[in-house]
């Protein structure tokens, strides 16, 4: 163990426990099947009043939120209990771009006035927000030059160019967006009905996670933090990002378990469950086998993001946990629908819907050849 | 409880810095082209190497039993310190940070795994006359279950026991036996009614290795060297005494023995394999190859080491587990998966970079040495419950999948021998 923790005290399993229960209970009741289907087909993607219900009844979005500004100021650990449960229930949310990306950012960018105008307001419940990192490859590479360019001073930049694909960006309140300015990239915040601003959403793979084209023409923005530290920041907001769609990763992947457990424990055929087959029951094993790895890895990501004694360094054990629990997820959703056949190819039947979830959340920040080139990176390779 | 584990750590080091001898360096990785160009996991070494080996072996086990950490867990009559598994790993990592002497020889299989089903099936007077022996390193103990026809299906045991006053003649073959030319006692699956379902005629017997009529022929490994054994068993005298467990009710004490074989073999960290497999030790090995800038090599290493470095979280979470004093669940068989899997991948992977150097002795370091890994990882997806075996369990016991209509648990033993359905 190349222990780097600070020492900071896990949360003990009781408490979890607790959470874990009040989410489900909540999804169980506000994102179930015909729930995620009506929101998918909706305008804006998911269910404003359920996003309102989280914050209201449960304090979802102050979870991680800093204590000066508004929130519990708890870590990942105790967020990765909701995304799992998020992701097992696939509820469309513009969450990860808010709570994750977005509020992560401000919080690294260590930007006063930008926590307290927003960090409030997302605890709440009342603001949406998202992250738009316009690189040439689509994987957070901003040294090799951005499609957004900043102009002007301190107190106000203009924003021109294309973000081409933005989590949640045609619904986002705001949007903070890294762009390049006189002083190299940079970080800077705009608002979601900004004059100059065109949004398009997109058709998408995953219809649970919506995603938009920003088209900047001399948009007014206000720089966040120092752009010294972009690289940092975004170092930080990658960690902590690819750690909770670990988590969210993993449940969806114990959702297809459980899926394909229970279809062949009940599907008969030549007289007996399909789960009598060893070539059945043998793929069942070697998903929950996945599952039990790849759910170590995001707890342990977890933990390190949060600083607990004795957990590894962060940014090795979050790049472990992306391409663990990328893989993971992807697999054990295809075979959830070879499991299922037929049925698991029809579009009535929620497998596809895992099976986009994950190839969508594995391609998210760049996808296999990134993650693994980056893993090496965190470990010196 | 936490100042306890400090003293423990404290007692534990000073006894170590007094013993052995600290690796040198921060990690203990073999520094790439230094030392002996080799990756042991099963022993290749001639059968006088092999004894001399053995010998330092229980050395160090009689030092460590005589200073209090030969068996952390155990009773204390049996000279067992009565503390937790978590002091027994706190332990072993310690212990990893010194140059001492492989136990592997005893405590795999005896210490492991015999032992404690001695412990919860014998007699008293059985465990006064071997625990101690055992765990002082004088007694080594090897398993005597699997036979030619009896592997997977365990409990198709076909070695006889008759009783004859107050012992039991013992007649029959078992194959596969580790260590058993090296042990003392051995804990033999022996049937003793045929006339009854076949998990429920068996009865477990200690065996003495050195009583007449039993004959150990070292069995070749595809690694080159004859860990494992056969051993014949021809009229056999065992005392009653050395019953463990009810007669017939030999398989709730094999149970105990299995249950310690998953908790075993999903656990080794350290060794010469897992050390050549390490991200340091690879990267050099890319480095000497020229392969360090090649794609396809570097996205093979990423997969490995995420997978590495995820299994062992997966440990460290059971230990955490353990320390909140929860009984480890089914991550045993799934790290035992995974343990074989990384190991296999690992050596595949190392050969592909060293290429052509792997087939024939080129004297180079670093390259030919890989052969002993490669050969070896076959086994690992066999002992201790195959793969196929061990999913099996996962999908049944865990996720509650049907259990494949079975034709031979109910029969008594002596049809199914008939009619030729056991042992298949
Ligand atoms: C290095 C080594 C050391 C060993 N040491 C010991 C020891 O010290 N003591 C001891 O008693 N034994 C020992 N064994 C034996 C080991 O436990 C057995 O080899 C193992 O249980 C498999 O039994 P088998 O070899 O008879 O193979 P079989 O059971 O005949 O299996 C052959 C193949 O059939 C598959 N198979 C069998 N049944 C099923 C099923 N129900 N479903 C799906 N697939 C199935 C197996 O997975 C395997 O692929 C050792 C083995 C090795 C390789």
């Amino acid at each position: 163990m190349n222990g780097t923790g600070t020492g900071t005290a896990a949360p003990s399993e009781t408490e979890l426990g607790e959470l874990r229960a009040a989410v489900r209970n909540f999804l169980a009741a506000k994102s179930d099947e015909h729930a995620v289907r009506t929101a998918m087909g909706s305008e804006r993607g998911h269910d404003e009043k359920v996003w309102r219900q989280m914050a209201d009844q449960l304090g979802l979005q102050a979870l991680t939120v800093p204590a000066e500004h508004g929130g519990d100021g708890l870590g990942l650990v105790e967020l990765g209990v909701v995304l799992e449960e998020m992701g097992e229930a696939l509820l469309p949310s513009p969450f990860l771009s808010t709570v994750v990306l977005a509020a992560t950012a401000v919080v690294a960018s260590g930007d006063v006035a930008a926590a307290e105008r927003l960090l409030p307001a997302i605890a709440a419940g009342t603001l949406t927000a998202t992250l738009a990192v316009p690189d040439h490859a689509g994987s957070w590479d901003v040294g090799a030059g951005l499609r957004v360019t900043a102009t002007g001073g301190r107190t106000g930049a203009v924003l021109d160019g294309i973000a081409p694909i933005v989590l949640d960006g045609a619904t986002a309140d705001v949007v903070l967006v890294v762009a390049d300015g006189p002083d190299g990239p940079a970080l800077h915040v705009i608002d979601g009905d900004a004059p100059g601003l065109a949004r398009t959403p997109l058709r998408t793979l995953d219809p649970t996670r919506r995603m938009a084209r920003l088209d900047l023409d001399g948009v007014h923005a206000e720089p966040v933090g120092d752009p010294a530290s972009l690289t940092a920041v975004l170092d930080r907001v990658l960690d902590v990002a690819t750690t909770a769609l670990a988590a969210e990763q993993v449940g969806g992947a114990r959702a297809c378990l459980a899926a394909s457990a229970r279809y062949a424990t009940e599907r008969m055929q030549f007289g007996r469950p399909i789960g009598t087959f060893q070539a059945v029951k043998h793929k069942c094993a070697d998903m929950y086998t996945r599952v039990q790895v790849a759910d170590a890895a995001a707890r342990e990501a977890a933990r390190a993001v949060d600083g607990i004694e004795g957990a590894p360094a962060a940014g090795i054990a979050a790049a472990v946990a992306h391409s663990v629990c990328s893989e993971a997820f992807m697999a054990v959703a295809a075979e959830n629908i070879q499991v299922h056949g037929g049925i698991g190819f029809t579009w009535e039947h929620p497998a596809h819907l895992y099976y986009r979830r994950a190839k969508a959340s594995q391609l998210l920040f760049g996808g296999p050849a990134v993650y693994h080139e980056r893993l090496l990176a965190r470990v010196g390779v | 409880m936490p100042s306890e584990m400090d003293e423990f750590v404290a007692t534990a080091r000073e006894f170590l810095d007094a013993n052995a001898t600290r690796r040198s360096g921060s990690a203990d990785l073999p520094e790439w082209g230094v030392g002996e160009d080799r990756i042991t996991y099963f022993s290749t070494d001639p059968p006088e190497v092999d004894a001399a080996k053995v010998a330092e072996s229980r050395a160090w086990q009689r030092t460590r039993y005589e200073n209090g950490f030969g068996w952390v867990t155990g009773p204390r009559a049996y000279g067992g310190r009565e503390l937790s598994t978590l002091h027994d790993l706190v332990y072993d990592g310690l212990e990893a940070e010194y140059d001492v002497p492989d136990t592997g020889v005893l405590s795999l299989i005896g210490l492991g795994m015999i032992g404690p089903t001695i412990l919860a099936h014998a007699r008293d007077h059985i465990k006064d006359r071997y625990l101690p022996a055992m765990y002082r390193g004088d007694a080594i103990a090897c398993q005597l279950f699997s036979e030619p026809s009896a592997g997977s299906d365990l409990a198709s045991v076909e070695t006889r026991a008759v009783r004859d006053g107050d012992d039991w003649v013992v007649d029959g073959q078992k194959v596969w036996t580790s260590v058993a030319q090296h042990a003392q006692i051995g804990l033999c699956l022996c049937r003793t009614n045929p006339d009854l379902p076949k998990h429920k005629g068996i009865t477990a017997l200690l065996v003495d290795m050195s009583a007449p009529g039993v004959e150990v022929r070292p069995l070749r490994q595809m690694s080159g060297g004859a860990d494992f054994n056969e051993v014949f068993l021809t009229g056999v005298r065992v005392p009653d005494d050395h019953r463990l467990g009810e007669v017939d009710g030999g398989w709730r004490v094999a149970l105990t023995t299995l249950m310690n074989e998953r908790a075993t073999v999903g656990g080794e960290g350290a060794g010469p394999a897992a050390r050549a497999l390490s991200l340091p030790f690879l990267t050099e090995l890319l480095r000497a190859n020229g392969r360090l800038d090649d794609g396809a090599t570097r996205r093979r290493l990423a997969e490995l080491y995420a997978d590495q470095a995820a299994t062992e979280y997966l440990n460290h979470q059971a230990i955490r587990k353990l320390r909140a004093g929860t009984q480890p669940g089914p991550e045993a068989s799934v790290s035992k998966l995974m343990y074989a899997r990384n190991l296999t991948r690992g050596a595949h992977f190392a050969a592909e970079v060293v290429g052509p150097r792997l087939i024939a002795d080129t004297g180079e370091w670093g390259t030919y040495s890989w052969t002993e890994l490669l050969l070896s990882t076959p086994a690992l997806r066999i002992l201790g419950g195959t793969e196929e075996i061990m999913k099996n369990i996962l999908a049944e016991r865990v996720l509650g999948l049907p259990k494949e209509p079975s034709i031979d648990s109910r029969s008594p033993f002596r049809e199914l021998r008939r009619s030729g359905t056991a042992g298949s």
